[in-house]
């Protein structure tokens, strides 16, 4: 069952990406993709591109250097949409917040430079594994992009905890499905790519990454699709204190 | 190997942060409604008499030196506790706010808006000076300026009195009462 070719490992790799684009469709028949385009470009595109490298994986003419190929550009394609994507949820967080816009911005782009030098040293240090250099540097594509992504998630939901901020519940479901996505993720590849591990232990890593992401597209659907439970708004019941002898004491302070 | 379980902890610690931020965030909504009672208040002119560069330079010319570094050990010390209630003051008005923001009532929805950008300013500027108030411990007698916190503070005052009054105009500027 747990092998590669196996009817389940077929689902994994193609049902969460026909139900990733049918998501796509979805969002922009309900107008949700002129909020969110990152994240419509990213349901199609990658979507498609998934499907891409399973057909060139499952057609016999295909040769492994080709494979290998298109999974590259999957890769990159990818990279740069989850990166995108990113930035919309960043954008959708904090933009409307001018006190700590500029701030942001300028954390989130030293933790992306931080992250990238990383990344890279990690790369650097990675054990040559035997392969060939298109199918070792596609491993280790992934884990670079992975770990940058952590990262990433790590600060954008540290920084919204510390300064109380609710994500808005699409971004929200958005960011909880891309982030758990690249933790499982860069768990996976880094032992891949850093692991020699044989190949039996390889596809178990295989269906460990095809079904978080199978997961992560059900999160998506539930954050963007099921409508949010209707919050009764009742008024904030405001704390008794003496007021006006505060105020008094605050304007004497104001206006010595 | 090494390398791999490295990786495999990071990813690990950054999932638990994650899915740790979102159960807390859960459990906040559900006691969203005694907010305001976690408001703690604050004796604004006591803080600024602590953060008096008059005040400082007085205890310098009439202690000695190392009785001064104590002292001024001692008032940063209650700085830094001020300063810490300050800015969770900011995150419970920063949650009020939010929960407001969306109201149908453009001017509330405004004034919600306008206090939560001074809470989060205040929240900021509290960070920033909690961690001079720490550098300063390391250096007492060098000098130290928390007065952005306390002009936010202020401000984030006249923010929460206008919401307080556009959501309940029979009770209002209570809020501020306890800020």
């Amino acid at each position: 069952m747990l092998q590669a070719h196996s009817p389940l490992w077929h689902y994994f790799w193609v049902a969460p990406n026909i139900l990733f684009l049918i998501l796509g469709v979805l969002l922009w028949r309900r107008g949700l993709a002129k909020q969110f385009p990152a994240f419509f470009a990213f349901t199609i595109l990658s979507s498609l591109s998934q499907l891409a490298v399973y057909v060139a994986d499952v057609t016999p003419t295909v040769t492994p250097q080709t494979f290998w190929r298109v999974d590259w550009a999957n890769l990159l394609v990818a990279g740069v949409l989850k990166f995108a994507v990113i930035g919309e949820i960043f954008a959708h967080l904090l933009c409307s917040y001018s006190s700590i816009a500029r701030l942001g911005r300028f954390l989130i782009r030293a933790v992306g430079v931080v992250m990238v030098l990383a990344a890279t040293l990690v790369a650097a240090y990675a054990p040559k594994d035997g392969l060939f250099g298109i199918v070792s540097g596609a491993h280790l594509l992934e884990q670079t992009i992975y770990l940058i992504e952590c990262g990433l998630f790590a600060f954008i939901f540290g920084l919204a905890y510390y300064f109380r901020l609710t994500f808005g519940r699409p971004v929200f479901g958005i960011a909880l499905g891309l982030s758990i996505s690249a933790c499982f993720h860069l768990a996976v590849w880094a032992v891949i790519a850093n692991g020699g591990l044989p190949n039996q232990t390889r596809y178990l890593l295989d269906f460990v990454g095809m079904a978080t992401y199978h997961v992560c597209v059900l999160i998506w659907y539930y954050y963007l699709l099921v409508p949010q439970k209707a919050i009764v708004s009742v008024a904030i019941p405001l704390p008794e204190n003496n007021l006006d002898v505060w105020n008094r004491e605050l304007e004497r302070l104001v206006h010595p | 190997m090494t390398l791999a379980i490295v990786l495999v902890i990071a990813a690990a610690l950054s999932l638990v942060l994650t899915l740790g931020i979102t159960l807390s965030r859960s459990l906040q909504v559900s006691k969203e409604a005694g907010l305001a009672g976690q408001i703690q208040p604050i004796d604004v002119e006591a803080f600024r008499n602590l953060i008096d560069p008059a005040e400082d330079e007085y205890l310098r010319r009439r202690l000695p030196a190392s009785e001064f570094r104590l002292v001024r050990r001692q008032r940063l010390l209650a700085m830094a506790a001020y300063v810490q209630v300050a800015g969770r003051n900011a995150a419970v008005l920063i949650l009020m706010g939010q929960r407001v923001l969306h109201a149908g009532d453009a001017q509330t929805a405004d004034a919600a808006r306008r206090l939560v950008d001074n809470a989060l300013l205040l929240r900021r500027n509290a960070a920033f000076a909690l961690l001079r108030i720490y550098i300063a411990m390391a250096w007492p007698t060098s000098g130290l300026a928390a007065t952005p916190v306390l002009h936010s503070y202020e401000q984030l005052n006249g923010s929460a009195m206008l919401l307080g009054r556009l959501q309940n105009p029979a009770a209002p500027v209570r809020i501020a009462a306890m800020l």
